[in-house]
């Protein structure tokens, strides 16, 4: 279950921040959490949009955007608040913590009202109740009826997911993988990798209906109506917010607006989708993709070097109390940040900063990508700066220069040539990890190769095509880093 | 009487347990020319930097034109530090920058010297040191005696009181220490005061105006070069005289 990751991250932030549970019932104090939405005028819905029907990306008069039967959902239900719904993407097991955190107002998401999640957020009623199948390649057709025909075999499931837990505990001899997103674990069957794929039946339906190599057979898994039921989550005690979108969900339900309108306006985009699936169709998202990265990376690269020199001379203060005070941070700083993954620092920054401050996105993940690099940095810089011989400082001091000037005009520029390759790999390695910010939903390269793969059913392509991408971007960085070492050669 | 420029009272510098420096007071007139001779290890060095406290003496003082430095703040320290001119034995040019533009620097960071004004005086220094065509060369191509030189043209562009020299030709080849000698000779005659530490016994003789031997953290001896070289007065350096000259 997702929760897992969830209660980790909600953990340590309790323990950091300890305000978590006081807002909880702050809020379940005083309720005005529904006042708040129709004052901003927006509800903010978050989503993981690989997953159709329920919700996707699709190109929609020339530009990508989320759609589907959720998307439909929450636009009713904003609608009926009177406010304007605006759709913001993340990863799956990002999306509770956003909405514990207020950078989302609702989660609709094909989620399950499981009871574990209801402890820590609070459901809405019922919208749409499905069932659960297994896709398999077509060429196995016959071999496999149900979930019982897996012996000794692997079937995969959105890590976090009911289906995940059930098909799990519900079979015997069978190896279950998780993976992270529906268009990977499609990729993982065509592959040979997994003999099946268990997910919800709409989804099923739709992933068949796009690709004549699948076919689906019925799961028997047995699961409770809450296993297969999909809701709309709010944050915890936000009780006005869920009486509101109850209206509308049992609106949903007595229409049957599910079955009759929003699945089969999915299904048109799902048809509009696939007729077009080459990549240079998708030159556009890529293009944005690339433009975030470079973004990432260059803002990153400036803030984490300004950072690095002051912490490399916090390192390197000699004096009094004050001095080794800020030695001693500066040290711990450094250990903390290159004793903890990168991952984990950017989901705390936007996550646990946005506790204080509502950072979006792509500032978060400057931040935290800055914090990282300034770390490293520090270190080469240190390095760089004892590298320089004793002499080239006495000479300036000598001269009247202050240290100041003699670390800027001297020290500094001796430094940076010694460590330049060192510098110029870690601005490459940071073109590369910036790929991790798209678990919070910034559109670098990555995730608009998901974007693209979920859109497409292509699983190899946009891989293949991001690769020589990230190399290209790459090759040209140590190109030009090459160029400015060699100008810096005096000998 | 004249004042002196540099007046050292009870000066001493430990490092750790060791003490190189004891006790040492002497003076230094404007104009003078003081020659810092003696075995190795015998604090020579020590004592020529903290005159410009790039050591930090453990007791005593110095006086730079009247002022105590060991007193000072950092900001007044940097301000007597220019009117003070450094040479090391290792030269140590700024590998990043060209000739000319080594010598420009402090003036402009330091005195705010227009960079018309910094490029005009170094030239007409590097001309003094006969080393003009070399302006635009960086420091690596240059032999060692040229890079002393450029050394002590950076050290001048500051217009300082007193010039320090910090065993200025012993990391040269023998055919390059000439050169540089020369120029620091000229200096001599054109009236600077200088302080020079060295192993260059002819250097001494002829351009000295008093010779300090220095031994064991002592200056055992200060007399006139003739008087110290024919007539050495301590046993000290009776016996460190007879093991360089035959």
């Amino acid at each position: 279950m997702k929760n897992k990751l969830i209660m980790a991250i909600a953990l340590v932030m309790a323990l950091v921040a300890g305000w978590t549970t006081t807002t909880t019932t702050a809020q379940a104090a005083t309720d005005d959490s529904l006042a708040k939405v129709q004052k901003k005028g927006t509800l903010v819905m978050g989503t993981s949009p690989d997953y159709p029907p329920y919700e996707f990306q699709a190109t929609v008069h020339g530009k990508s955007q989320v759609v589907g039967m959720d998307v439909a959902v929450g636009k009713k239900i904003a609608k009926d608040m009177g406010v304007k719904l605006v759709v913001k993407s993340m990863s799956f097991d990002s999306l509770l913590v956003a909405l514990q955190t207020g950078k989302v107002d609702m989660v609709i998401s094909g989620m399950n009202p499981t009871p574990a999640r209801r402890k820590n957020v609070d459901f809405t009623h019922t919208y749409y109740q499905g069932g659960y199948s297994i896709v398999i390649n077509k060429n196995d057709k016959g071999i496999y009826k149900d979930k019982n025909s897996f012996v000794g075999k692997t079937i995969g499931a959105q890590t976090g997911s009911t289906m995940y837990n059930e098909s799990k505990k519900q079979t015997t001899g069978t190896t279950v993988k998780g993976m992270t997103s529906v268009s990977d674990l499609i990729l993982g069957l065509q592959s040979h990798k997994l003999q099946g794929v268990a997910m919800e039946k709409p989804s099923a339906q739709a992933y068949v209906a796009n690709n004549k190599e699948l076919a689906m057979i019925p799961s028997k898994f047995d699961l409770s109506a809450s296993d297969t039921s999909a809701s709309v989550a709010f944050a915890k005690g936000s009780t006005a917010l869920v009486t509101a979108a109850n209206k509308s969900v049992d609106q949903i339900r007595k229409q049957n607006l599910v079955n009759k309108d929003y699945l089969p306006a999915a299904g048109k985009y799902l048809k509009t989708n696939t007729v077009n699936t080459s990549m240079l169709h998708y030159w556009k998202a890529f293009l944005k993709g690339i433009e975030y990265t470079l973004i990432i990376t260059v803002c990153s690269v400036f803030f984490g070097f300004i950072l690095g020199v002051l912490l490399s001379l916090a390192r390197m203060a000699k004096g009094g109390v004050f001095a080794t005070a800020l030695r001693w941070l500066a040290t711990a700083y450094v250990e903390f940040i290159r004793g903890t993954p990168m991952m984990v620092q950017v989901m705390f920054v936007y996550f646990g900063l946005g506790l204080i401050v509502n950072l979006p996105a792509l500032t978060s993940g400057i931040i935290a990508i800055s914090l990282n690099s300034g770390a490293y940095i520090a270190e080469y810089i240190r390095g760089g700066i004892n590298s320089v011989d004793k002499g080239q400082t006495e000479a300036a001091r000598s001269l009247g220069m202050t240290s100041g000037y003699t670390l800027r005009y001297v020290v500094l520029p001796q430094a940076i040539k010694n460590i330049w390759p060192s510098l110029g790999n870690e601005f490459i390695t940071l073109i590369k990890d910036s790929s991790i910010v798209s678990i919070i939903g910034v559109s670098e390269l990555i995730f608009q190769s998901n974007i693209v793969r979920s859109d497409t059913y292509r699983g190899v392509a946009p891989i293949a095509v991001i690769m020589v991408l990230y190399f290209i971007m790459t090759f040209t960085a140590s190109r030009i880093l090459n160029h400015f070492e060699r100008k810096m050669q005096h000998d | 009487m004249t004042k002196p420029i540099i007046e050292v009272k009870d000066l001493a510098k430990n490092f750790g347990d060791n003490q190189v420096l004891k006790n040492i007071s002497e003076q230094v007139n404007p104009g003078q020319v003081i020659v810092v001779i003696g075995p190795s290890g015998g604090g020579k060095s020590t004592f020529l930097r903290c005159l410009n406290l790039l050591e930090t003496p453990t007791s005593g003082e110095v006086d730079f034109d009247g002022q105590d430095l060991t007193t000072l703040d950092t900001k007044k320290v940097n301000t007597l530090r220019e009117q003070m001119g450094m040479v090391f034995q290792n030269f140590n040019l700024f590998p990043n920058m060209t000739v000319l533009e080594n010598i420009k620097l402090a003036p402009m960071k330091v005195k705010g010297v227009s960079d018309a004004d910094a490029t005009k005086r170094a030239h007409e220094l590097l001309q003094q040191v006969n080393l003009d065509d070399h302006a635009d060369a960086f420091p690596t191509s240059l032999s060692g005696g040229q890079a002393q030189r450029v050394a002590i043209a950076r050290a001048l562009a500051m217009d300082p009181k007193v010039m320090l020299f910090d065993e200025p030709t012993s990391a040269l080849d023998p055919e390059m220490v000439g050169e540089v000698l020369n120029v620091m000779q000229d200096l001599a005659q054109q009236g600077m005061t200088m302080v020079v530490v060295t192993h260059e016994m002819g250097f001494a003789k002829s351009v000295a105006d008093r010779v300090w031997f220095m031994a064991d953290g002592y200056i055992q001896e200060n007399n006139t070069p003739e008087e110290f070289f024919s007539n050495p007065q301590t046993e000290r350096a009776q016996d460190f005289l007879s093991k360089i000259l035959m």
